[in-house]
């Protein structure tokens, strides 16, 4: 069994006001276990508690109660971080710093080498595509650019947990799902990956296990398949069919007392629709789309 | 300005400095302690010691790289947030200047005064307020901005930053203040007219310790008082025996200067008022008061001159000075036999005066180290012994108490110091000569315009050439001959030599007519009447008597009348003669009847040889530098627990106290009348001046006093808390004067206070940060 990379137990957060009256209590006795090499989604509407969760995580917050251990230190040993990354919810990077000067300032803070900062911030600016756009400061960022290099230095130390609040907030499809693709790649290399989003797709798509909180509680803990699988139903795949065929299944199924019964054509997600047809116009040029071509290209981008 | 400089005890600072950070590290964590608990409960004692804990581990485990990667962060922010436009203002302050503030016709000194101050003072302020808008906003920024997320998510102790903020502040406005200070030198060098230039210089003073004789000769504290309200100089009454006496301690050759003939000289610059009560002659008129310098050695008087502090006193205190011992002795036991029969006709004050004669009389012939005045030196000491707890008895008798006062002790003890006076007073009078050289009085400027003479500096060579007076004569003469015998160039052939009044001529440098008057009427004379005698080789005085006794009495009979119209010339050493303990006592008369010279401490001063200006003027900005960085250091200890406008509130009130901090501490001893707040605002309304103070009701009174009281409490806290930036701008002051400044009594304090601010603020910042919720709601 993987060991736990995160373990939280009764964490509790109040937060006074001025004079130490209760204002509100952002989590409430919350217990979870994040285990070493998964992607793990905290999910919940907005004032739920999980990027307080997150923030306590990184000793940013101080619990009120409870006790969490990070990689088997506890959240207020500034050592941890040595092997943390953190993707804030919106990229709060230097605006006066350029893509290179950020990099080689958060690789510094690591006690890296001149050499060591220098390729890493090569294979990075490389991985998140702002190579064209190094030498400029951040305050010319568009906010797809932003997130892309706030994911940079979150990676620069190479870390084993990463931490991403929202990471795929402000990006487009395509960053969005090379975000995904990263995330699914990180998972790949042996990294343990924790993120809050709203994008419930996006979490869908990424996350081994989730966590649903609501007004601070822990209200669903367990894994995204298992949580959405249907039980009570079965869905069947083929090419497209014959309105004979279709009539032979409804009539193959009937025999086994299945009435409800609902044969269509599927339809693709947005998200392929869109990435399919900017892939198709950077290939192609000034062509303009038919709606049936796209129909029949989103059919056969379905994998 | 003040010049009075005081040494600075570095050693005893740093005691201080720690003591003082003890107390308030205990302070902080037991309130830390208290506020943990009252937060956590039962955990909050661990919850304390693991923050400790951690803490600790954090400030011993710092990375010498992540401080300068937040230091260089902070550079590069303030670099491209155009925090150097501060510079460019600088620039255009310089190139305009010229229109305001060069007048040709003002004295040198003043132009480069005017010149230096506008550019010193223009740096320090364009400068004050970027430094503090930036140390105020950096930190505060980062965190709204939460930028500060993605740093303290990396392995970086908070501290480290509080550290590196600092650094980087540090080094953006070192650089600026270090690229100012070269433009201003060169604006400086071109601006300043040419005619001015060569008083672009430090002079290096050494300033003495002044006490005033009064017209009657007695030594005084003060002066008279010629109708200032607030009165900086004391007076002195023209031809009479008044003197301002300045004393420097630890005179020797590295005083002197050399002039352009290569010869060893003293420069005594000074800078006296003169004020008359006549308007007084044409010439009196044009020409100024009349002052004069008499270079003294006059080891009696820093002896026995104390005992003049009493009225009773003062005749022994006279006996003394003149070398009246047998006098003095009398007058001493006098007063033992009054003390026996009537002590309580002398006030307390005559015995405190008593006291402090005797014991500076010990401590002063003790320190001389001479044999023959160890008896009665311990004597001195012994009667001061007896006599120091007289005038505190004497306070508890009156307040009724029953006290036995050992007055047969004191003048027992009085006896003995008498006894032991007359028995020593040959000893007395050898081993403490006076020597006196008057030096040519000069003119007093009164009018400061148009040329130099605003300055007196005299130049005083180091071989003295003098009209000697009477024991001054005697000395030389017994010192010349004592000598003289001794290498057996007096005597020749049981004779006194036939060439020695040429080789007194030669080398003793006295006239032929002195030198004959000597040697053949003198000496010859008192051979032939027995009186001298020769011995093996040698010339003996009278039997008993001492060769300085042998000549004291023939001066006094006469017989050394000058031959010479001029007197007898002598040569003395300055160095060697006139300040032999190590004392140059310098006494000022003003000659002119009806006038009167007004001195402070700082106007006659001994002046080394100058160093360049320029030295000064960076040791200006080096104070000023420590300045800048003190806000700095303050700015971001603030803002790390306060938001930005907090912040900078805080340390304008900082700046502001701190600059305000001499005028506080005045208000805070009440040193000044009517200097109340609210006192001064309701005497403002009614226009009255502080002299007569409020015209309200009693309780109104009582009502104001208490707000004036609650506000001082205030300013009190605020005044313990900020150091005086007197210490910082001491040194600009000085430069603007053309003064010199001494390193480790001016610059090294400035140093010292930013190094004894710097360490705790960024223990506490750290702290702070650490401790704090970054993204507290």
């Amino acid at each position: 069994m993987a060991n736990a990379v995160i373990e939280i137990r009764n964490l509790s957060k109040v937060y006074r006001d001025f004079w130490g009256r209760k204002k509100v209590q952002a989590v409430k006795s919350l217990s979870l276990d994040v285990m070493q090499g998964e992607v793990f989604g905290l999910l919940g509407p907005n004032g739920s508690g999980k990027t307080t969760t997150m923030k306590m995580l990184l000793g940013l917050l101080f619990p009120t109660s409870g006790d969490m251990t990070i990689l088997g230190k506890p959240a207020s040993d500034v050592s941890k971080n040595e092997r943390i990354g953190y993707l804030p919810e919106e990229s709060y990077l230097y605006r006066f710093l350029n893509a290179d000067e950020t990099l080689d300032f958060y690789g510094r803070l690591f006690n890296m080498t001149a050499a060591e900062r220098a390729q890493r911030a090569d294979e990075l600016i490389e991985l998140v595509g702002l190579g064209k756009a190094r030498r400029r400061q951040l305050k010319e960022y568009s906010k797809g650019m932003t997130r892309r290099i706030g994911l940079a230095q979150a990676l620069i130390n190479n870390p084993d947990l990463v931490l991403l609040d929202e990471p795929t907030s402000g990006l487009d499809p395509i960053g969005t799902r090379e975000m995904k693709d990263l995330i699914v790649q990180l998972k790949a290399q042996g990294k343990t990956v924790v993120m809050c989003s709203h994008q419930l797709a996006d979490v869908q798509d990424v996350c081994d296990r989730i966590a649903v909180l609501f007004q601070g509680e822990l209200k669903v803990l367990g894994r995204v398949d298992e949580l959405l699988e249907l039980r009570n139903e079965t869905q069947i795949r083929t090419g497209s069919l014959s309105d004979a065929a279709i009539a032979d299944v409804r009539a193959a199924l009937a025999k086994h007392n299945v009435t409800n019964v609902e044969i269509s054509r599927p339809r693709a997600d947005l998200e392929q629709l869109f990435l399919r047809t900017v892939r198709e116009s950077t290939e192609r040029p000034g062509r303009r789309f038919s709606t049936e071509e796209v129909s029949a290209s989103a059919g056969s981008g379905r994998s | 300005m003040d010049f009075d400089i005081r040494p600075y005890d570095f050693v005893s600072a740093l005691r201080g400095w720690l003591l003082l950070s003890a107390g308030l590290a205990v302070i902080s964590l037991a309130l830390a302690l208290v506020l943990s608990v009252a937060r956590n409960g039962a955990a909050g004692l661990r919850i304390f010691t693991e923050g400790l804990k951690s803490y600790f581990r954090d400030t011993v485990t710092l990375s010498s790289r992540r401080i300068l990667a937040v230091a260089r962060l902070a550079l590069l922010e303030a670099v491209r947030r155009k925090a150097l436009m501060v510079f460019v203002v600088f620039a255009v302050l310089l190139m305009f200047a010229g229109w305001f503030i060069a007048d040709a016709n003002e004295r040198p000194e003043l132009q480069v005064q005017v010149h230096v101050a506008f550019l010193l003072k223009s740096i320090a302020w364009l400068m004050l307020p970027a430094v503090i808008f930036l140390s105020c906003w950096a930190v505060p920024e980062d965190i709204r901005l939460r930028s500060l997320h993605t740093v303290v998510t990396k392995p970086v102790r908070r501290v480290e930053i509080v550290l590196g903020r600092i650094l980087g502040l540090a080094v953006v406005f070192l650089a600026v203040l270090l690229a100012m200070g070269v433009i201003g030198q060169l604006w400086l060098s071109r601006r300043i007219p040419e005619s001015a230039r060569a008083a672009l210089q430090c002079r290096v003073p050494v300033f003495g310790n002044l006490y005033f004789l009064n017209a009657e000769g007695q030594p005084a504290e003060t002066g008279i008082n010629v109708g200032d309200v607030y009165a900086y100089r004391s007076h002195i009454q023209g031809n009479s025996r008044a003197r301002g006496v300045f004393l420097f301690p630890k005179f020797d050759e590295s005083a002197l200067t050399i002039n352009a003939e290569g010869a060893q000289e003293l420069l005594l610059e000074c800078r006296f008022e003169a004020f008359r009560t006549v308007k007084g002659s044409e010439k009196s008129v044009k020409e100024g008061i009349q002052a004069q310098y008499t270079l003294m050695s006059n080891p009696r008087e820093e002896a026995f001159g104390i005992f003049a502090q009493s009225e009773t006193l003062r005749p022994t205190a006279e006996a003394f000075r003149n070398a009246e011992f047998r006098n003095a002795s009398d007058l001493l036991k006098g007063l033992a036999e009054r003390i026996r029969k009537a002590p309580q006709e002398l006030r307390p004050a005559d015995y405190v005066a008593l006291h402090n004669g005797l014991l500076n009389a010990g401590e002063q012939l003790q320190r001389r180290k001479d044999e023959r005045l160890t008896e009665v030196s311990t004597k001195f000491l012994d009667g001061a012994g007896v006599c120091f707890p007289i005038p505190k008895m004497m306070a508890d008798q009156d307040a009724g108490l029953r006290v036995e006062i050992p007055w047969e002790n004191l003048a027992k003890a009085v006896d003995e110091v008498a006894a032991s006076v007359l028995q020593r007073s040959a000893d007395l009078l050898e081993a403490l000569p006076r020597l006196e050289v008057p030096l040519p009085a000069f003119s007093v400027a009164e009018y400061h315009g148009g040329d130099d003479a605003s300055v007196n500096v005299t130049r005083i060579p180091r071989i003295l050439r003098f009209v000697a007076g009477d024991e001054s004569l005697a000395r030389f003469l017994a010192d010349v001959t004592t000598e003289w015998n001794a290498a057996g160039k007096l005597v020749e052939n049981a004779a006194i030599r036939a060439t020695l009044v040429s080789d007194l001529v030669a080398q003793a440098k006295i006239s032929q007519l002195n030198a004959e008057r000597l040697v053949v009427v003198v000496l010859g004379e008192e051979l032939a009447a027995g009186k001298l005698s020769i011995a093996g080789g040698k010339l003996s005085p009278p039997e008993g008597t001492s060769w300085f006794v042998f000549y004291r009495d023939l001066i006094s009979l006469q017989r050394l009348v000058s031959e010479d119209s001029e007197g007898w010339i002598i040569e003395k050493d300055l160095v060697k003669d006139l300040s032999k303990d190590g004392y140059l006592r310098v006494e000022v008369a003003c000659v002119d009847d009806q006038m009167y010279l007004g001195m402070a401490r700082p106007d006659l001063f001994v002046r080394k040889a100058d160093r360049p200006f320029w030295v000064g003027y960076w040791k200006a900005l080096v104070g000023m530098g420590a300045m800048l960085l003190l806000m700095v250091v303050v700015g971001v200890t603030v803002s790390c627990v306060v938001k930005s406008n907090v912040a900078l509130f805080f340390s304008m009130a900082f700046l502001i106290v701190g600059l305000l901090h001499d005028f506080i501490i005045r208000k805070l001893m009440e040193l000044e009348k009517g200097m109340g707040t609210f006192e001064s605002a309701v005497l403002l309304m009614q226009d009255r001046n502080p002299e007569v103070g409020m015209d309200v009701s009693s309780t109104t009174l009582k009502v104001v006093q208490t707000a004036d009281k609650s506000l001082d409490g205030v300013l009190w806290v605020f005044s313990r808390i900020v150091p005086d930036f007197g210490v910082f701008s001491k040194a600009t002051r000085y430069v603007e004067n053309r003064f010199d400044v001494p390193l480790v009594d001016v610059v090294l304090p400035a140093l010292a206070v930013l190094g004894g601010f710097f360490i705790p603020c960024a223990l506490i910042a750290g702290a702070l940060l650490k401790f704090r919720e970054l993204e507290s709601k």
